[in-house]
């Protein structure tokens, strides 16, 4: 209903969306961390999740290549059900590149080695081929001379601008942002997002769970608030930074100190 | 008393034999009980509930059983038991890698179990199976945090080899008993073996100190 007003939201009215959360649910213990989410993506579309911490993004985030199994429900990719098994799951993240928070680099592989572990390990592709494409990405998040360095030689920052050319080696056509600039010093965290922001540019599908309400509304075609396990509203980046219409979306902000 | 030193000097090419011998069977035990350690580690991690319970077995029987016991059992029982019958140093190496085997698995366990989850779960994003994470991923990590504790585990097993003298393996504890036996220089002898023993261990015992330090500057 609220999905139908803004019209800046990519894709919509077309075919089939390219992720479908519906029904989400997840218990840990007796604590309930999705109540039943739907959320669609389209495709080419970046979808930000924010919302208190605690409040079942990253876990939604984390069902939808399998690092989390959910309790009922169903994702479906193109139209099909994720599989259920771990080998069918494998061919899925393949398609799906995941950003940590704590960037969970390689620490004893450089980072050029991190960037072609995917592809050697999990594509079988030649060492020559694989260095290339990764020098590539690497020039492409603007690291190419820290090509040797190791993880720990890095700042955060860098780290992970490594992790994201590392998950773009697979060449997957969804990435699975997981709060990507929490763990990073304010001066290193927009070098990240600008990295993020030219992906976007370029049509890459993103779900992004964030707390960088600028990226979220910038960026962000749209945007969904999520607290205590469900969905308190989505919308595009206006609706839900200019015209909030639910109470706990307006204390939210209002608590991060967004003015609008 | 009077000391008569030159029973070492007229005994050295024995002392020599009996080192090298030392020597050998720390640096085969290692090579036998490092693979051996992982194996028991994996099968412990395992969600095989038969590998696992064979692994939890194996380490808890060897790790709390006395060296010495198990290196009588598998001279004297061991041949009579199975039929088959190996020399003595061979005898001593089976005896020595299964407490060591026993050791260095509860060590890659832990070493396994301190490497953070996100670790695989990175591995496991990028499409890997479990099988390849582990090796790709988890293991190398895991075996460069557990290097001082195996450094030390060498230097304790340098040591221990000294019990398989019981078993009549001709090591430089036991070379230094035969030479005290025929000729009573007993002070000249165990002074000989120590001397000996202390001068090879030492250096190790520094580069487990080094390993040490070293090693704690990684992440």
């Amino acid at each position: 209903m609220i999905g139908t007003q803004a019209g800046n939201r990519r894709g919509e009215g077309g075919s089939v969306p390219t992720v479908t959360y519906k029904d989400i649910r997840k218990r840990f213990g007796t604590f309930d961390a999705l109540t039943g989410v739907s959320i669609d993506v389209y495709h080419g579309e970046v979808v930000c999740l924010i919302g208190p911490s605690g409040s079942g993004k990253s876990t939604l985030l984390r069902c939808t290549n399998g690092l989390e199994t959910m309790d009922s429900g169903d994702i479906k990719l193109d139209g099909k059900s994720l599989p259920k098994n771990w080998n069918g799951m494998r061919s899925v993240r393949q398609r799906m590149g995941m950003v940590f928070q704590n960037f969970e680099l390689f620490p004893h592989k450089t980072a050029l080695g991190n960037v072609m572990s995917g592809p050697l390990s999990v594509l079988g592709k030649p060492r020559n081929q694989a260095e290339q494409r990764a020098m590539e990405l690497l020039r492409k998040v603007g690291l190419a001379d820290k090509a040797n360095s190791y993880p720990a030689q890095l700042s955060g920052g860098q780290q992970q601008r490594v992790a994201i050319a590392r998950a773009l080696a697979m060449d997957p056509e969804i990435m699975l942002f997981d709060e990507p600039t929490s763990a990073l010093d304010p001066e290193t965290i927009g070098e990240v997002l600008n990295v993020m922001k030219q992906l976007a540019q370029e049509g890459m599908t993103m779900i992004v769970v964030t707390h960088e309400m600028t990226f979220a509304r910038r960026v962000g075609n749209w945007i969904v608030v999520m607290d205590r396990g469900a969905i308190i509203e989505q919308g595009t980046p206006t609706q839900i930074f200019d015209a909030p219409q639910k109470e706990r979306t307006r204390e939210f902000l209002s608590h991060l100190g967004w003015s609008g | 008393m009077s000391y008569d030193w030159s029973v070492v000097w007229r005994n050295a090419d024995v002392l020599w034999e009996g080192t090298k011998i030392t020597v050998f069977l720390t640096v085969t035990t290692m090579v036998v009980a490092v693979p051996g350690g992982i194996l028991l580690a994996l099968m412990r991690l395992s969600r095989i509930k038969v590998l696992k319970a064979a692994s939890v077995t194996f380490v808890e029987f060897f790790r709390n059983l006395p060296l010495i016991l198990v290196i009588y059992t598998a001279y004297y029982i061991l041949p009579v038991a199975t039929g088959l019958r190996f020399s003595p140093i061979t005898t001593a190496i089976v005896a020595l890698s299964l407490n060591v085997s026993a050791y260095n698995g509860e060590t890659f366990r832990a070493g396994i179990a301190s490497i953070r989850k996100g670790q695989s779960e990175a591995g496991y994003a990028l499409g890997m199976s479990r099988t390849r994470a582990m090796f790709e991923i988890v293991l190398p990590q895991a075996i460069r945090r557990v290097l001082p504790v195996l450094a030390s585990t060498w230097v304790s097993l340098f040591k221990d080899t000294s019990l398989v003298s019981v078993i009549s393996v001709g090591d430089l504890a036991f070379e230094s008993m035969r030479v005290r036996s025929q000729t009573f220089r007993i002070l000249e002898m165990l002074t000989a073996m120590a001397v000996i023993y202390w001068l090879l261990g030492y250096p190790q015992a520094k580069l487990v100190d080094w390993i040490n330090k070293r090693s704690r500057v990684t992440e």
